[in-house]
């Protein structure tokens, strides 16, 4: 099993979600893929995205704060 | 069907600008709105217009999914509008719906710029009146927030200005006239307010009363209850604003009585209800304050004042004339809160009506109080309508 990461950071909808369905798409069952963005509109979208999503899975949602104090999105997702 | 792709670098895909599609909307022209946002956000908070507006929800990362399955769930049979949070998710969906042959157009700046927009109507005044002066009520209709500009002659007053305050600044120099003072009729706390900026801006006087409780970090110019503010100068245009105050909603919350027969009344007195008085978790106490200032501090207003309040809750509230507005005997006789006769009833009827405090509200009380905000904070502070009525629907439903 590997881990991906992805940084969105600095980008709006639809970004994260188009970068991060191009990463799972190339990613074998199992592997996970780490998104870490900025936008807060990222939390809802990821959890609605997987709803229907035929290759992701969401594992968890983190907040953390990087080095300016800037609030950063981590998402989690499995390729399934 | 192509692939959803980064809409960085693409050709720029047709838009409309909120002040061409809400005159449009409110006319009840047959488009159809495409909202793309998620499911919370759809649900928390609408565009609304003086007509239903027809949409279809479909998020935008349903199209980045399975763009085809989502083209399905569009109407082809109609000009669509498609809308998200900030316009950057709405602009993909319109190029895949471009590509999929639909005519199509991009809301720009998306939900954001909808709680931003502010349009302008004339209160309609009587011959006498509109000679010595003008009365704008000015509608940010995304949040529900309304504010005043008084022009008598070349002198401008700006009462409860929102935070886009070069509007301001613009639509009065296009009338020829020049703010001279900025009022907020109490500390809010549902939206930013625009007063401290717009006075420093132009050196003049901001008043707000904070009330007790509260330490105002802004400088404000004091203002007695009874007190006139003369405008328009000393010639026979002058008109006068005459401080009340009416505490309940906050401490401090003051109305204005313009010119003897218009009274601004903040969020004290709404056309269908009264602001609610729990914000500060002191229901018992300003709940009190409120029911004895709706009842005696507004008794010796003859029936025939009109009520200009800082809040509406939606389009049904916008009369004929594009104002909300009601005549003081009549709103006696219609807000049910108006309706009850003892303070304990009233307070009992407020506090079950409130629903839970907006998100953000102590936040946005802070920065109304002086502190420092970024810009980023606050447009998602201020996201959604207000929520300052005791009761949108009467308190009989509560």
């Amino acid at each position: 099993m590997a881990l991906k990461k992805l940084d969105v950071r600095g980008t709006k909808c639809p970004i994260p979600i188009v970068k991060a369905k191009q990463e799972i798409d190339n990613m074998a069952a199992g592997d996970e893929l780490e998104v870490t963005a900025t936008d807060a509109g990222s939390v809802p979208d990821f959890q609605g995205w997987v709803k229907t999503a035929k290759h992701a899975i969401l594992k968890s949602q983190r907040t953390e704060k990087d080095d300016t104090g800037r609030e950063l999105y981590i998402h989690v997702l499995e390729r399934k | 069907m192509a692939e959803a792709s980064e809409p960085a670098g693409a050709s720029p895909v047709p838009t409309v600008e909120l002040r061409d599609l809400l005159p449009r909307l409110d006319r009840g022209e047959p488009l159809l709105l495409v909202d793309v946002r998620n499911q919370d956000e759809y649900e928390s908070w609408k565009l609304e217009a003086r007509r239903p507006v027809e949409t279809v929800h479909v998020p935008y990362f349903d199209f980045i999914e399975d763009a085809a399955g989502a083209l399905a769930r569009v109407p082809h049979d109609r000009e669509l509008i498609v809308l998200c949070a900030k316009g950057g998710s709405s602009e993909m969906v319109v190029e895949l719906l471009g590509e999929a042959g639909l005519s199509a157009r991009n809301v720009n700046g998306g939900m954001i710029a909808y709680g931003a927009y502010l349009e302008a109507a004339s209160v309609p005044l009587s011959a006498t009146e509109a000679k010595r002066f003008s009365l704008f009520q000015v509608n940010r209709r995304g949040k529900g927030c309304l504010s005043y500009v008084i022009i008598a002659r070349d002198e401008a007053v700006v009462v409860d200005p929102s935070r886009h305050v070069s509007w301001y600044e613009g639509f009065v120099a296009e009338r020829g006239a020049r703010i001279v003072q900025v009022l907020d009729t109490h500390l809010h706390a549902d939206h930013v307010s625009g007063g401290p900026e717009l006075a420093r801006r132009l050196s003049v006087p901001y008043f707000v009363s904070a009330g007790e409780g509260f330490e105002l970090r802004q400088p404000v110019t004091g203002l007695v209850d009874g007190e006139q503010i003369r405008l328009g100068g000393e010639g026979g245009v002058s008109i006068e604003l005459r401080v009340i105050r009416t505490p309940g909603h906050t401490p401090g919350s003051t109305s204005f009585l313009v010119d003897g027969r218009y009274l601004l009344t903040g969020d004290t007195l709404f056309v269908a209800s009264v602001g609610r008085p729990d914000l500060g978790g002191h229901v018992v106490e300003w709940g009190r304050d409120l029911f004895f200032s709706l009842r005696d501090r507004l008794a010796d207003l003859p029936a025939e004042t009109r009520v200009l309040p800082a809040h509406y809750t939606g389009p049904a509230e916008i009369s004929a004339e594009g104002v909300v507005w009601g005549r003081l005997g009549e709103l006696r006789k219609t807000v049910p809160e108006l309706q009850i006769a003892t303070p304990e009833a009233f307070v009992d009827a407020v506090r079950g009506a409130v629903k839970d405090p907006p998100a953000a509200y102590s936040e946005i009380l802070k920065v109304n109080l002086g502190r420092p905000a970024s810009e980023e904070q606050i447009s998602e502070w201020e996201l959604g309508k207000n929520q300052c009525a005791a009761s949108a629907h009467g308190v009989d439903e509560a």
